[in-house]
């Protein structure tokens, strides 16, 4: 296990790399320029010439890559040309938003998910069976732009509940959550399912009940442990995707978090920035994996075993 | 990293560990943020909502329209301009053309910095010489570039020198003053000699005022004014319903203010505006460079419907650039409705009609846009129409950055635009002067007209303003009748706010300088 998760994080180096410089070239192929944005249109030919080559946008394109390249080697993001500050700073001060937020909607997606689903799996064809599949294509299909201002509408202005936007208390996190959580529920409840109803088929199912072993056991012990292994990978790419941002719901609850600084960043074209966040967002799937990884060896003793 | 910025950051980093320590216990167990209160708003607080985050609260860098709001909030300028646009006292008691090139301002010694330490000409020779460094990069150099030398002879005067007359000077003495020992620093600056002074910024979420113990006067009432970025308008619309934001300026939809002005705890403010919204044009198309295709296009738009259908008739038909309201206004053609005049212009013109009533355009061009809903929908309605004169528009949305390039480039036919706030009148030589096609100025559409250079070049020289407003009031009726862009409304502004609210008067140029009078009942 610690051998496999060392590969895993040495395996973050090349990863990072490709971001980096697939978001280095998209990002210079995009039209607008950002010291004409910083400056204005006023500014003076001289001003902006000088600008552009203190923030060494006069360099040849893989100058500026190699210079890129060498400052992250050392840590160092560079500066933000629109905040006029360190990246890593700017950074900083949006990634624990995003961090709380994605964890609470992970957690309570979960919470909520993967009971709903063990319990329609084991009473499929039941009307608890068909109310769950509905609620989970619904969430599937209620779109966080839609969904956001809805939950708003009734429970913070119809029930005066909660908050109606912002970062504070919990109060604050329980609509942006579910807002982003929601969806993932309808995703993973319709997994969850799936992969029990193989499960509860399985031989060692049937030799579990015919051994006597109680309900709750052969379903809990037996088969759901086989079937989260799917699960968990959908989870991990799920937990990943909160991560990089949920731009729509962030802007709806003017939460201030990455996905929101990636798209100021983008109109101002502010390429440190934007190449900042997308390696932050990058270490954070890697991370996302690496957990994952250790998640199915921690579920299937088979894994381990093999190693 | 600068100690100032050190400073704002600081604020905001101690949020951050806090929170990030409440971040990692929700990861652990869930609601594990019941215990993370920082973000809370303080009690009492007054909240004003912001559609998007300042750039800057510094006066040497921020140039978009809600760094300019805060400034107004935070700093002191020599000058501000009033509801005419016209340059009146704010840091400066008086001023004096000595002559043609040096202007002397005599302070006022009531202004003190939120540190307590009074404002002085150090300071005010400091903040401009910052400013005009290169080394500072400040994007609002060029606005002071007329300025050859400053001098501050004893602590309450300040002796400007200029290169040349410069008219439009004053316009630029509005910059609001830092403390002499610290307008040099690199990184951002907000102590300030305003009614406000900043207690807490936390990035892309709020920032926390103070009233100015040493505003002159007195201190605002507001304590503490409370900044929130809320950047979804249905959101704020919602906060303003539920109380959660006092006051809002960045415009709701109009369906949305018919609710809000339903409504008995809220008010809907509205006054007129000085934001001029435009068709611009590109004359480099040979098409658009024939007046008689300009004033077609211009023949075709039915302004009041499109007003009501864009604005909800929040907005007056505009003549030019600047409004009614405007020290330099004069009045000049506002182009009629008369799709059949338009349609006769562009037969003169040769571009006839293939099939008459049929559905073949007489020519095309492409509409360029940003995706906003608001300009989506104007899109729409000019779409349709220009298409009952037989001009088929294509329109193209764009990302807010793509699309200044083009426009910045030169690479458009029609795109619609606007000024904000607009102040000098020398606007128009950035706007039309033929030498100030970019990157040098504001002339994107590549108009050129011997007479129009010879009216905004005197106009800028001009120091006498009775003389400066008759060559204006020519220039406006030359743009009208030439029509390089093609005049759509002056944007009222719209504010809305709790009834609590008493004393505020909201400003043509949006700003919320009148919040340091206001008070809650």
């Amino acid at each position: 296990m610690p051998r496999r998760a060392l590969r895993r994080l040495v395996l973050i180096i090349p990863t990072l790399l490709g971001v980096a410089s697939l978001v280095f070239a998209f990002l210079h192929l995009v039209p607008g320029d950002p010291v004409e944005i910083m400056l204005g249109e006023s500014a003076a030919p001289a001003d902006v010439a000088a600008l552009r080559h203190d923030l060494g946008l006069d360099r040849p394109l893989p100058a500026q890559y190699a210079r890129f390249l060498a400052r992250a080697a050392r840590g160092d993001l560079g500066q933000s040309i629109a905040f006029r500050a360190p990246v890593a700073e700017v950074i900083a001060d949006r990634y624990p938003a995003t961090l709380e937020l994605a964890g609470t909607a992970f957690l309570l997606a979960l919470a909520l998910a993967v009971p709903l689903g063990v319990v329609a799996a084991a009473r499929a064809g039941s009307m608890l069976d068909r109310l769950t599949r509905l609620g989970s294509l619904a969430g599937v299909c209620l779109p966080s732009f839609w969904l956001g201002p809805l939950l708003i509408l009734a429970f913070s202005i119809g029930l005066g509940w909660l908050p109606v936007s912002g970062r504070g208390g919990l109060a604050h996190l329980v609509l942006p959550a579910v807002t982003l959580a929601l969806g993932m529920v309808g995703v993973l409840v319709r997994l969850v399912r799936a992969s029990m109803l193989v499960a509860l088929g399985e031989d060692y199912v049937r030799t579990a009940r015919a051994k006597g072993a109680p309900g709750w056991r052969v379903v809990g012990g037996h088969a759901l442990r086989n079937a989260l292994m799917p699960v968990t990978t959908v989870a991990g790419l799920q937990a990943g995707a909160l991560l990089a941002g949920a731009i729509i719901t962030e802007t709806i609850f003017a939460w201030p978090g990455l996905g929101r600084l990636i798209v100021e960043a983008i109109s101002a074209r502010d390429y440190p920035l934007v190449q900042g966040c997308v390696l932050a967002i990058g270490v954070s799937y890697v991370g996302v994996n690496l957990v994952t990884d250790l998640v199915y060896h921690a579920i299937d003793p088979r894994l381990r075993d093999a190693e | 990293m600068s100690s100032t910025r050190g400073r704002w950051y600081q604020s905001g980093a101690k949020v951050v560990n806090q929170r990030a320590r409440c971040a990692v216990a929700l990861a652990l167990i869930l609601g594990g943020s019941a215990g993370c209160q920082d973000g809370q708003l303080p009690p009492g607080a007054f909240v004003v909502a912001l559609a998007s985050e300042p750039q800057s609260l510094d006066p040497r860098f921020g140039t978009d329209a809600n760094s300019a709001r805060l400034a107004d909030l935070l700093h002191v300028g020599l000058t501000r301009p009033d509801m005419a646009a016209r340059r009146v006292p704010e840091l400066a008691a008086s001023w004096e053309f000595v002559n043609a090139t040096t202007v002397v301002f005599r302070l006022r010694s009531q202004f003190h910095f939120a540190d307590g330490r009074p404002v002085t000409a150090a300071d005010v020779q400091a903040t401009y010489a910052a400013v005009l460094d290169p080394a500072l990069a400040s994007p609002k150099r060029m606005s002071l570039a007329m300025i050859s030398r400053i001098e501050a002879p004893d602590p309450a005067t300040v002796v400007m020198r200029l290169r040349e007359p410069f008219a439009p000077f004053l316009d630029a003495t509005g910059l609001g003053i830092l403390p002499a020992d610290r307008a040099h620093e690199p990184g951002e600056v907000a102590v300030g000699a305003g009614p406000f002074r900043l207690l807490s910024a936390t990035r892309g979420e709020r920032l926390v005022l103070a009233p100015n113990p040493g505003y002159p006067g007195g201190p605002p009432h507001l304590d503490p004014l409370v900044v929130r970025i809320v950047p979804d308008e249905v959101v704020r619309t919602l906060e303003l319903y539920r109380g959660g934001v006092h006051l809002t300026e960045d415009s709701p939809q109009p369906e949305m203010l018919d609710w809000l002005g339903s409504r008995p705890d809220l008010t809907v403010e509205r006054t007129p505006g000085t934001s001029f919204d435009y068709l611009a044009l590109n004359l480099r198309d040979p098409r658009l460079a024939d007046r008689r295709v300009r004033e077609a296009i211009a023949a075709s738009l039915d302004r009041e419907s499109l007003l009501r259908f864009v604005l909800g008739g929040a907005g007056r038909p505009a003549s030019g650039l600047l409004a009614p309201e405007h020290w330099a206004y004069a009045p000049a053609r506002v182009p009629r409705h008369d799709p059949k005049r338009a349609r006769r212009l562009l037969d003169r013109a040769g571009y006839r009609d293939p099939d008459g009533p049929g559905p073949l355009p007489r020519f095309r061009l492409v509409y360029k846009t940003s995706t906003q809903p608001g300009a989506r929908r104007l899109a729409e309605t000019i779409q349709a129409e220009l298409a009952t004169v037989g001009i088929a528009l294509d329109v193209r949305t764009y990302e807010w950055g793509t699309l200044y390039a083009d426009v910045r480039s030169g690479n458009f036919q029609v795109c619609a635009l606007a000024w904000v706030g607009v102040g000098d009148p020398d606007l128009y030589y950035l706007a039309f002067d033929s030498t100030m096609q970019p990157p040098a100025g504001y002339n994107r559409g590549g108009y050129a007209n011997p007479v129009m250079d010879r009216l905004t070049r005197r106009g800028r020289q001009l120091l006498d303003p009775a003389g400066r407003r008759a060559v204006y009031a020519r220039v406006q009726r030359r743009a009208a009748h030439d029509l390089p862009v093609v005049p759509l409304w002056w944007e009222d502004r719209l504010v809305v706010h709790t009834r609590r609210l008493r004393g505020f008067e909201p400003a043509p140029d949006g700003n919320l300088r009148s919040l340091a009078t206001t008070w809650m009942e």
